[in-house]
């Protein structure tokens, strides 16, 4: 037998036992191999890392690094907040909100929290400093400018004024 | 021209003894018993007996491939059924844990769109470039819909294609099924004459999609082209854009999986349109299994030209004695031969020689990926109709 018919017998008898290995080992290696990688999802679904968190007695409002849409993406940047509460939020909130960080109001924002969670949202929201845009009665229209719930805490995403 | 009753074996000798076809199956057996032994132990009897169940199928498949020497029409009937059976399970999960096929924006922004195998190649290059993924879904189990995350998928990919190669498309892929199926049913084809440069469709699809997935970063695919999302699970429809995209779906769906099929007998999706077929034709350079053409015994009558389900070898591939890299291992070729001249092969070896041990060699490696990722596919999918009347 050449020695090419033997490699290949041996290289088919390899992929046999690779596939009794494969839920054993191979799927668990190669999905930790991928894991390891460091990837990331993109930030326009994930709405980025957290940089702060605004604690009140009722709930927390975490604020998101804002986010720039890539290449040709069609989305705004926006900086995305969560209200996240304690127990339960309030029917109606109304927070003014300091959004970078600077000591200074940047935006107002308000909605109601219908008891139905299939109730759909909507936000208002005032911009106190330029460089956020407005929103009035918005409900989930793009990934950059949206107001949804996400079990039991309330995602709002503030479109970034171009500047 | 191909029918249903020439892609059969046209074998001189006998059918392999009852007890030699059971003892070459019994290592499937033990496989299947392995893979199933969770379902077996189930309290839910509908997942019990769909366990049960598949197992059998799975191991009464192997076993007639063993005694008729036949492998594509056993084959198929497993593909089928996880072509139709996938669509049962999937719905069947998303409608009990959302209520709706269509995928809400906050399932999206909570990390928990389900992921499958399709975007896999148009993840590559933004992933390279910026270290981003771009899908709305999670890396790690991130819960819902999401089940074991985008990670589990890759790993499970990566290493069901390290065994089968581009035979994927042939012995895990849960969508191809139903066009398999589709083309399967009327007894001669109505459409005969296709222009051959639809082969190249996968590629441009593929590069497009690649580009387009770059560039707007998000997955082009599916949020435009993918027919399956028809039978699996579609972007809510917001708004008129939503509304064309699913248009795009049902009307891809129609033409490319149901009537194309039934008017050409050939998988049409897969073999002019699917862009993870072509990224997956790469991975048949690496694969140590491929299908050869014995010129000394070729005639050549192109009956395995007119078989293969997705134009894999031409005139030119046939005096070649190769098929094209798009050749996904389905066995249509091998079994209408009527000369033995199209015979399963292994890399560096002679071809015709001994390849009866080349598929067996290929099948015990794809029919164990087939019981444990499709087989699996295919008992959730039972258990749910099971579940309607158990």
């Amino acid at each position: 037998m050449k020695i090419q018919a033997k490699l290949g017998y041996t290289a088919a008898g390899l992929t046999v036992l690779a596939a009794v290995l494969v839920p054993f080992l191979l799927y668990g290696l190669f999905t930790k191999g991928f894991a390891a990688l460091g990837l990331h999802v993109d930030e326009m679904y994930s709405g980025g890392p957290k940089v702060r968190t605004i604690k009140t007695a009722a709930y927390s409002i975490v604020i998101h690094r804002p986010v720039s849409p890539h290449m040709l993406q069609s989305e705004k940047p926006f900086v995305q907040l969560d209200w996240k509460p304690v127990s339960a939020l309030a029917g109606h909130v109304s927070d003014v909100v300091d959004v970078d960080g600077d000591g200074q109001p940047d935006i107002r924002v308000s909605f109601d929290v219908p008891k139905d969670p299939k109730t759909p949202l909507r936000v208002n929201v005032e911009a106190l400093n330029p460089h956020y845009e407005a929103m009035r009665n918005v409900g989930k229209e793009r990934f950059s400018k949206l107001i949804v719930r996400v079990d039991d805490a309330i995602l709002v995403r503030v479109p970034l004024a171009q500047r | 021209m191909a029918t249903e009753a020439r892609i059969l074996p046209h074998r001189e000798i006998a059918a392999r003894s009852i007890g030699r076809s059971v003892l070459l199956t019994l290592p499937i057996v033990l496989w299947s018993l392995l893979i199933f032994s969770n379902s077996f132990r189930q309290s839910n009897r509908s997942v019990q007996m769909a366990g049960i169940i598949t197992a059998v199928f799975m191991i009464a498949l192997f076993f007639m491939m063993m005694r008729t020497w036949s492998t594509y029409r056993w084959r198929r009937w497993f593909f089928v059924a996880l072509g139709l059976l996938f669509p049962v399970g999937f719905i069947h999960t998303v409608m009990v844990m959302r209520g709706s096929m269509g995928i809400p924006m906050e399932e999206m922004i909570a990390g928990r769109t389900p992921f499958c195998f399709m975007p896999i190649p148009l993840l590559i290059l933004p992933a390279a470039l910026t270290r981003t993924v771009v899908f709305p879904g999670s890396i790690l189990p991130g819960g819902g819909m999401s089940s074991s995350g985008i990670a589990a998928m890759v790993g499970l990919w990566l290493a069901i294609t390290l065994v089968v190669g581009k035979g994927w498309c042939s012995y895990a892929c849960f969508f191809g099924g139903i066009e398999e199926g589709m083309a399967s049913v009327p007894k001669r084809a109505k459409l005969r004459k296709i222009d051959p440069r639809w082969r190249y469709g996968p590629w441009a699809v593929l590069l497009a999609m690649v580009l387009l997935s770059l560039a707007l970063f998000e997955p082009a695919y599916c949020m435009w082209l993918c027919p399956f999302k028809a039978v699996s699970e579609y972007v809510a429809a917001r708004n008129t854009l939503g509304m064309v995209q699913n248009g795009i779906f049902i009307a891809l769906f129609a033409g490319l999986v149901v009537v194309l099929p039934l008017l050409t007998k050939k998988r049409t999706q897969c073999a002019f349109f699917c862009p993870f077929g072509a990224f997956q034709s790469i991975f048949n350079k690496t694969s140590v299994f491929d299908v050869k053409i014995d010129r000394t015994r070729c005639s050549p009558c192109v009956l395995c030209q007119n078989a293969c389900p997705t134009m894999s070898l031409t005139k030119e591939s046939i005096a070649q004695g190769e098929t094209l890299m798009s050749c996904m291992k389905c066995g249509a070729c091998v079994d209408v031969c009527p000369k033995h001249a199209a015979v399963w092969h292994i890399k560096g070896t002679e071809v015709a020689v001994k390849p009866e041990r080349a598929r067996l060699m290929l099948l015990y490696a794809a029919w164990g990926m087939a019981v444990m990722f499709g087989g699996t596919i295919i008992a959730q999918g039972l258990a749910a109709i099971l579940h309607v009347f158990v």
